[in-house]
């Protein structure tokens, strides 16, 4: 065996070590939270690192504490208008900003790049009087409507529409299509990667939404999974094979979605950062 | 476009209005308050109560947490809208002054309407502004010493020779206990500042003087909590924990003889049912060389407040509940939510003995209430104790106590626009 054969080998094992490793940092609070649903409070503070049989008992806990399907319901209807809305409106943008570009259009974008700066609490206090005396709070359309347009997903349509060739809307546009149905007949299915991300994106920000909704979302009626994990944690005493049975269901869903989307995720990134 | 504009302000003039209409409905009471296995549990119990003799009254208790109601409530006064707030909420005791301090267009002035009568004078004293009454007392945070009684046998003492001691004393026996059992004999997280706190109130000492000013840097109360703990720390007779739920393991795992802390710590105690029968509790060592030091303290514990604005009669008339021994009695099974009310101590499941604990341990806490002194909590309290924390951190790591605390009084002097 030649020594850069040798090097070569040495290379690998150490790179699979350190992949090894950090996938194992990775996995790992998510294998104890899963386990640790199985067991009981006592259990859980030990570090307990293998399933028990106390899941029927923590989930039934849970249930008699918290409005579990209600806070299910809330959180998967707001989620879905979320990434539906929010889809629609920053592809247009994003198409838009791209497709039809001049030098305003770039100023307007540079002035909803600089908004992604302003950290939300600033916002929160002026947008709860305007909510609330919009009659809006404990209603989903106050939760979805600042989540409708972000910068983030305009940028990442933008990036992803530099890439959809420009020849494909001049022929369109010849064989007599106009500019709304360009839009929905040839852009939309070539997007379908970007698409994709982004509603991993949009279902991962909105499902594990926090601060909004407990600012507008003031009845036990309107909790959604976040907030029910985060009264899990208040009390005076804190039964963590129920806390974990909590984190569990709420995690579940965006775990689901990561891993039927996750190839059209990974390959959107690579595309807007291209 | 007109049209629509002026359809969506008629509409928004009708919800709003029906707003309104909903807040001041007769005969409903609304209440928000935080965890469900006590406080809820508790207001569920008295609205049944209540329903006996009150049958139409419709009583709405809404889980809404702590920070949430003190954001509504500054919310609300901003907006200058009191209609978003409930008629009946919880407020922590340490934050009970701040609020009404901030906010008192939120509040009402129930000094001549309630008896505060066989309410610890300590405990009405957290929700008490320039000698005006804001709130209901509720649950006791009335400080124990908790130990286990395996573990203090195994060194040879019992628990009563750990009570009506002082620090000094304490030291003492606990590094021959830590030598016999190898344990820690407390458990505290670290850089909380809790603990010290426990120790000034069981003095009558505050961070604040009456007049409000922050009295850190001369508080000789302060020093000598601070040098004690900085003392049993060095010598691992204390052990400190980097986070809350490290150190509820530490009891649950049996790694340490006991703790000291609010009444409360209790329920996280007993919860581990294989060590029923190890635990009992005592009153905790006093502070030598400080005048009107005590065995007794407080750390934690709520009050209910009443908004104005509201059927401040209907309210207070439902708030009698806590003035009744039977309600007290009844929810002390299944919330543990041990009464400020001094009759409460006579109740048949307050004499009773604690089968987890072996002793009437629910008595014995309100009784130690009775006994704690008050301290004064102002707008800063919670500036002045995470300025505090600071200043015991750095003199566990070798700083000076004496520019520590000139430092963290300078630092809340800052936040109070000194």
């Amino acid at each position: 065996m030649t020594s850069s054969a040798t090097g070569e080998k040495i290379k690998r094992v150490l790179m699979y070590a350190f992949l090894v490793i950090m996938s194992f940092i990775s996995v790992f609070p998510l294998y104890w939270c899963f386990v640790s649903a199985f067991n009981t409070s006592q259990e859980v503070l030990g570090g307990k690192l293998v399933p028990g049989g106390h899941l029927a008992e923590n989930i039934q806990h849970l249930m008699e504490q918290q409005q579990v399907f209600t806070a299910l319901k809330n959180s998967f209807v707001n989620t879905l208008l979320v990434v539906v809305l929010s889809l629609t409106c920053c592809s247009l943008a994003g198409y838009g900003f791209e497709i039809y570009h001049d030098k305003w259009k770039d100023r307007v974008l540079g002035i909803l790049m600089l908004s992604m700066m302003v950290p939300f609490v600033a916002l929160m206090v002026p947008m709860f009087q305007m909510f609330s005396a919009m009659g809006l709070l404990n209603k989903y359309i106050g939760f979805v409507l600042p989540s409708i347009s972000t910068p983030f997903l305009i940028m990442l349509f933008r990036s992803n529409a530099r890439a959809f060739p420009k020849e494909i809307i001049e022929a369109a546009r010849v064989d007599g299509l106009n500019e709304i149905q360009i839009f929905f007949r040839m852009f939309v299915p070539t997007m379908r990667p970007t698409y994709a991300a982004a509603a991993t994106i949009t279902f991962m920000n909105s499902w594990n939404s926090f601060l909004w909704p407990r600012v507008i979302m003031k009845t036990n009626e309107s909790i959604t999974m976040p907030m029910l994990v985060n009264n899990l944690t208040t009390g005076y005493i804190i039964d963590y094979g129920v806390v974990m049975a909590g984190v569990t269901i709420c995690t579940l869903p965006t775990v689901i979605i990561f891993f039927f989307l996750q190839k059209s995720f990974t390959e959107a990134i690579a595309g807007s950062v291209k | 476009m007109k049209k629509l504009l002026a359809v969506l302000l008629a509409l928004t003039l009708v919800l709003s209005m029906s707003a309104v209409a909903f807040a001041a409905e007769d005969g409903k009471i609304t209440i928000w308050t935080w965890d469900p296995n006590f406080n809820i549990a508790s207001m569920k119990i008295g609205a049944d109560m209540y329903h006996v003799d009150h049958p139409d009254v419709e009583i709405e208790i809404q889980e809404v947490q702590s920070e949430d109601i003190e954001t509504a409530v500054a919310q609300a006064a901003v907006a200058g809208d009191l209609s978003t707030l409930p008629d009946i909420m919880l407020c922590q005791d340490n934050s009970f002054q701040k609020m009404v301090i901030n906010y008192p267009e939120v509040y009402t002035d129930i000094t001549d309407k309630y008896d505060f009568e066989g309410f610890g004078e300590a405990k009405a004293a957290y929700s008490t502004v320039e000698g005006r009454h804001y709130g209901i007392p509720f649950d006791a945070g009335t400080v124990v010493a908790a130990y286990r009684t395996d573990y203090l046998a195994e060194a040879g003492y019992t628990v009563a020779d750990l009570t009506d001691i002082t620090w000094t004393e304490f030291a003492e026996k606990a590094k021959e206990i830590k030598e016999k059992t190898g344990k820690p004999v407390f458990c505290t997280q670290a850089g909380s500042g809790d603990w010290i706190l426990i120790m000034i109130q069981s003095c009558g000492a505050s961070m604040f003087t009456e007049e409000g000013a922050v009295n850190l840097k001369d508080n000789e109360a302060i020093k000598a909590a601070i040098t004690v703990y900085a003392d049993l720390v060095k010598q691992g007779i204390i052990l400190e924990t980097n986070s809350w739920d490290e150190m509820i393991g530490t009891l649950a795992n049996g790694s340490v003889c006991g703790t000291f802390n609010g009444c409360w710590i209790l329920g996280s105690i007993m919860a581990t049912a294989d060590q029923s029968g190890k635990w009992d509790i005592t009153n905790l060592p006093s502070l030598e060389g400080i005048e009107g030091a005590t065995h007794y303290s407080n750390n934690g514990g709520s009050s209910w407040a009443i908004t104005q604005g509201t059927d401040v009669d209907l309210a207070l008339d439902f708030m009698q509940l806590y003035r009744n021994v039977d309600f007290y009695n009844a929810i002390l099974p299944t919330t543990s939510a041990i009464a400020t009310f001094a009759p409460a101590k006579e109740a048949p499941n307050y004499t009773a003995v604690n089968e987890f604990m072996g002793s009437p341990v629910f008595a014995t806490i309100v009784e130690y209430g009775m006994s704690v002194p008050s301290n004064i909590t102002g707008a800063y309290y919670y500036d002045a104790r995470n300025a505090m924390a600071t200043a015991i951190t750095n003199y566990i790591n070798g700083a000076d106590l004496d520019s520590e605390l000139a430092q963290a009084e300078d630092t809340v002097n800052f936040a109070m626009g000194f």
